[in-house]
């Protein structure tokens, strides 16, 4: 995979913006893991290798087990790995990450608003929106996993 | 739920966001790929808000209302704005395709790498819009 651009030397406004969303986004949510874990999965979603790479260490470095790293995919199937909670985020930023299949359909909706208060969720969904951002740039660029911003 | 009174501090970053990726684009472009975007998206009120702006500036109707069919259009727009517009399509549906390289070459065929990021930068900040917009059913004024 070759790299299409140096986006984001060339884009600082931009860059700190970003930051600056994503920074707000994680503390208006306060749990470093679960937001780490959505990050994640919208990354696999829009297979954003220097994402994944990225925040697999980062849930490493917190201490999150491998088991629950190496089977975030199949979330779904892995039983109570996950807490409902988690669990709901992650359908959550599956239905955001993906949003022309389905457009967040109520019942994913509800279901986060039962295990998040209205100030959690708005922030939930601006991580969710955030990593997006993050993604959507990386994938198009070809940003290499690993490498330097 | 009203997320920018929720989050306060993420409205005011995505204020941001949005002024430093529209810098230095051409207008007229910009509303093209925000309504594109956000037709993809189903963003009722984005898509509201951006045919408003594209109107107020002076957009004509015919290019308006064939932006959904653009590639069936191609009369109405210039080379450089269906190469932005199929671009903004790849961004938008990320997951069918993750970019193609004949997306990405036609576009840089048609802009400067500084212009190109720019660009870039545009289409995922109206993703993040919709986002909010359509996750939040945030619903359209009445005109």
């Amino acid at each position: 995979m070759t790299q299409r651009m140096k986006f984001w030397g060339r884009q600082p406004a931009f860059y700190q913006a970003q930051l600056a969303l994503t920074m707000a986004a994680k503390k208006g949510l306060g749990d470093p893991v679960l937001a780490e874990l959505v990050v994640l999965r919208a990354s696999q979603l829009n297979r954003c290798a220097f994402c994944i790479d990225m925040h697999v260490k980062n849930l490493r470095e917190a201490g999150v087990s491998r088991q629950r790293i190496d089977l975030l995919p199949a979330w779904e199937e892995a039983g109570d790995l996950y807490s409902a909670r988690e669990r709901a985020a992650l359908a959550f930023a599956e239905a955001v990450t993906v949003l022309t299949e389905g457009h967040v359909p109520d019942e994913v909706y509800e279901r986060a608003a039962a295990h998040f208060d209205e100030r959690e969720l708005a922030h939930l969904l601006a991580v969710i929106v955030a990593i997006n951002n993050w993604n959507r740039v990386n994938v198009t660029v070809r940003q290499p996993a690993g490498s330097e911003l | 739920m009203q997320w920018a009174k929720l989050a306060p501090e993420v409205y005011k970053a995505m204020i941001a966001l949005d002024a430093a990726a529209k810098k230095g684009l051409d207008p007229t472009l910009v509303e093209l790929v925000k309504i594109r975007a956000s037709q993809l998206n189903k963003c009722a009120f984005c898509l509201d808000m951006h045919i408003r702006d594209a109107r107020g500036a002076g957009e004509t109707e015919e290019r308006i209302y064939l932006l959904s069919a653009w590639a069936e259009a191609e009369e109405y727009y210039t080379d450089k704005e269906r190469a932005a517009l199929a671009l903004t399509e790849a961004v938008t549906v990320v997951t069918e395709g993750f970019v193609p390289d004949e997306v990405y070459e036609r576009a840089a065929a048609h802009f400067e790498e500084p212009e190109l990021a720019q660009l870039i930068a545009l289409i995922t900040t109206i993703n993040a819009w919709n986002r909010f917009g359509v996750s939040t059913r945030m619903t359209p004024g009445r005109a």
